[in-house]
């Protein structure tokens, strides 16, 4: 998951230990920065909507209250909370704003119900990223939890096999990660994964403290060096755990690792005060260390990057004027307004030709072109973040994910896997 | 003659610093006489208290302890009885297999339990070292109460700030880049910049060691300043040395203190994860991570049992600080 904004030593302040619960703080300070009061207009139905600080920003929710005459309120909530709240308690939401990488948790369960596409406007408009896998022919299908595997729904709420007229969660905005480095201290250009653990910069890496998403990095690493061939990466064996794990167990004793960060803003300062030369990385924080005047790229590694998607859900409890104001707010964030305001913060929208309405020429063609920028381009708040002739690193929408390496994943060895993470850290 | 006086004529009640002498018989009867003529029961005194503690303390505690037992399921669990969330905290993978890597190994959770308290007593170690003298000069060197306040009150300073601001402090003083190496280096001691400083073993026992010390300061204050400095004076009267009056007298008189700041240091740190992650770089497992881990992928039950054994651990500790230092009586 990545955070909505660049991130300043506030954010590494407020935003205490995790990233889980940094992003609700950004959801916090997204809110601090609102200009006035939003004239929301007070409809028939109180939609309560629940997620992490990507999609969950007060500028959002306020302009989809205007817009749809609901009163729509946001709860930014840390990662582990939100999946509490989502799985336990789904009278407290009407719309919940999840990833698909969650849906082993989420369809079991049935907290949702399954979505009627009949009812989503531009459901034809919906990219294939998400239907069939593939965004374009010549796309390739990223191993784990991609969203095209974990969408489609029988009415009663079980997986279906292929399409159907029911889906398990509106796909909305996504994004794919991969690795930051300081060219300064690098001294070369990185283009594969397998840098990571390159002897050249021993002691100076850094990993996301995540079990799911620091081992698939890892595993990405690994398997570009040679040294490794997965089944399936996001889907491992506790073989396969073992034999990674105890290959970053051996390095961790070597000293390879500087730090494991949690937060966004830790691997913005990670990278700014010069402690790591290269690390796993969301891109808004490059854009953040950019910002700060130290030079940052970020890789477009040959073998491709790790993607994740959110979208809107529904609870199950939610019916009759409630569930139409539900719909409502979904078919609102296909419309293009708040896929505009989230690619301004580098995060793309399932259903782009609407974005583009929202964006200017300049910012259509930087955010998803992948083209050098026309003029200076601003975050969705008015700070300008771009300078005029910057190129956005990974190049174009289609280029980024149509190489999709693997998917954010939910693995059925999630259990073993935090176990031996944690033996990992201890060691 | 002596007068045989009522029992509690005798006794003294010590008061913050010093003993005073107990109050006329007939003043404790007519207070015991108001008090049950007009005064509330005690019983709803302490009933706001109690109810909170039910509510948000008991009750919650109660759950975790029942969940523990609860049969894991993905994406929640189910209340069917298992044990199994305890046998996963204890089973190590080939733990007698002499080919396995985990061969007489102790299950990771156990070692993380290890680890942490391990961190725990170094850093509890260190900030008596450093808490005690500090603690020691206010009470006992420092005559001028106005004085002695005010000096605490600067030892107080840095916790008027945030505890996360505290943590991140430390980064721009010991980073590569930091203040310290960058004095090192100057002084011509290292020759380039030490990683040795930050996201180390070293780094994070000092970070705890200075977020944490004042909870130690503070009660090892008040229990030197309780002590009479009559007696001090007593003593070096009989041909006592200073070592002496400390080790007979100050030392034992300021255990209650010393063992109300340990309590306070050992049950915050045990529950410590955030510095891990700010101050070493997340380089370690607390079970508080663990905890955080499980909780984060909806396996309560394991997260449930994690946290019963963080509090068994603590429980245990206080135990043993309690045994060494009676409190109650020594107060």
């Amino acid at each position: 998951m990545t955070m909505p904004r660049k991130s300043t030593l506030h954010e590494m302040k407020t935003g205490l230990s995790r990233r889980r619960f940094v992003l609700t703080t950004a959801g916090a300070a997204a809110a601090g920065t609102m200009t006035g009061v939003p004239a929301i207009v007070y409809g028939a139905e109180s939609i309560r909507t629940i997620g992490l600080g990507v999609s969950i920003i007060n500028e959002i929710q306020s302009k989809a209250s205007k817009d749809t005459g609901d009163k729509i309120r946001g709860q930014a909530l840390g990662y582990g909370a939100m999946i509490g709240k989502m799985l336990n308690q789904n009278d407290q939401y009407e719309v919940a704003e999840g990833y698909f990488n969650d849906m082993d948790l989420m369809i079991p369960a049935k907290v949702w119900q399954p979505i009627d596409t009949k009812r989503i406007k531009n459901w034809d408009k919906v990219s294939n990223l998400t239907k069939t896998g593939r965004l374009s022919a010549g796309s390739s299908l990223g191993q784990g939890d991609a969203p095209f595997r974990h969408l489609w729904l029988n009415k009663d709420g079980s997986r279906a096999s292929g399409p159907t007229q029911y889906i398990s969660m509106l796909p909305g905005w996504h994004n794919a990660d991969s690795i930051g480095y300081n060219p300064d201290e690098t001294g070369r250009k990185i283009e594969s994964w397998a840098e990571l653990f390159s002897p050249d910069f021993k002691g100076k890496v850094a990993l996301v403290n995540a079990p799911q998403i620091g081992t698939m990095d890892a595993a990405m690493a690994v398997e570009a060096m040679g040294l490794m061939k997965f089944g399936n990466k996001g889907d491992m064996t506790r073989a396969e755990i073992d034999k990674l794990v105890n290959f970053l167990i051996e390095k961790k004793k070597e000293g390879h690792f500087r730090a494991f960060w949690e937060t966004f803003g830790q691997s913005v300062n990670l990278m700014v005060s010069g402690e790591v030369a290269i690390q796993s990385m969301w891109s808004p924080a490059v854009t953040a260390v950019k910002a700060e005047g130290v030079p940052c790229i970020y890789a477009a590694p040959k073998e491709g990057m790790r993607g994740w998607h959110g979208g809107c859900a529904i609870s199950a409890r939610v019916t009759g004027k409630q569930l139409d104001a539900a719909y409502e707010y979904l078919n609102w964030w296909l419309d293009g307004w708040a896929g505009a305001f989230v690619a301004r913060q580098g995060y793309y929208m399932s259903v782009w030709s609407n974005v583009k309405d929202h964006l200017s020429q300049e910012e259509w063609d930087f955010w998803y072109l992948g083209k050098p920028a026309a003029k200076e381009l601003s975050d969705p708040f008015g700070t300008p973040i771009v300078k005029k002739g910057e190129i956005r690193d990974g190049g174009s929408y289609e280029a980024r994910f149509k190489n999709i390496a693997v998917w954010n994943s939910l693995m059925k060895e999630n259990d073993y896997l935090v176990k031996r993470w944690t033996e990992f850290l201890s060691a | 003659m002596l007068q045989t006086a009522p029992p509690h004529a005798k006794r003294h009640h010590s008061g913050l610093i010093g003993d005073q002498p107990a109050p006329p018989a007939q003043d404790i009867a007519r207070l015991k006489k108001t008090k049950r003529d007009q005064a509330i029961h005690p019983g709803w005194l302490v009933a706001p208290a109690s109810l909170w503690l039910i509510v948000f303390l008991v009750v919650p505690l109660i759950g975790i302890v029942v969940f523990s037992f609860w049969t894991p399921i993905r994406g929640g669990m189910t209340p069917d009885f298992t044990l199994i969330n305890f046998g996963n905290f204890f089973r190590q993978e080939g733990f007698f297999d002499p080919e396995h890597r985990n061969f007489l190994k102790l299950s990771i959770f156990l070692t993380t339990l290890w680890t942490t308290f391990r961190f725990t007593i170094t850093v509890m170690a260190v900030c008596l070292i450093i808490g005690y003298p500090i603690a020691f000069f206010l009470a006992m060197q420092v005559k001028n109460f106005k004085w002695q306040l005010a000096l605490f009150l600067v030892a107080m300073v840095p916790f008027w700030t945030s505890y996360l601001i505290r943590a991140v402090a430390w980064l721009p003083m010991l980073g590569r880049r930091g203040l310290f190496n960058k004095m090192l280096m100057n002084l011509g001691i290292i020759d380039k910049p030490s990683s040795f400083f930050l996201y180390s073993e070293f780094g994070y026992t000092m970070a705890l060691a200075q977020l944490y010390v004042v909870l130690c300061i503070g009660p090892i204050f008040f229990s030197l300043a309780k002590i009479d400095k009559n007696i001090l004076e007593a003593a070096r009267d009989m041909g006592a040395s200073n070592f002496q009056v400390f080790r007979e007298i100050i030392l034992p008189l300021s255990l209650p203190g010393v063992a109300i700041g340990m309590i306070f240091l050992f049950v915050m740190l045990m529950g410590e994860f955030a510095t891990a992650v700010v101050v070493y770089g997340g380089k370690t497992s607390t079970t508080g991570t663990v905890i955080l881990n499980y909780y984060a992928t909806a396996n309560y039950p394991f997260a449930a049992v994690n946290a019963i054994m963080l509090m068994l651990a603590m429980m245990i500790g206080v135990f043993f600080i309690l045994r060494v230092v009676d409190i109650r009586k020594e107060l």
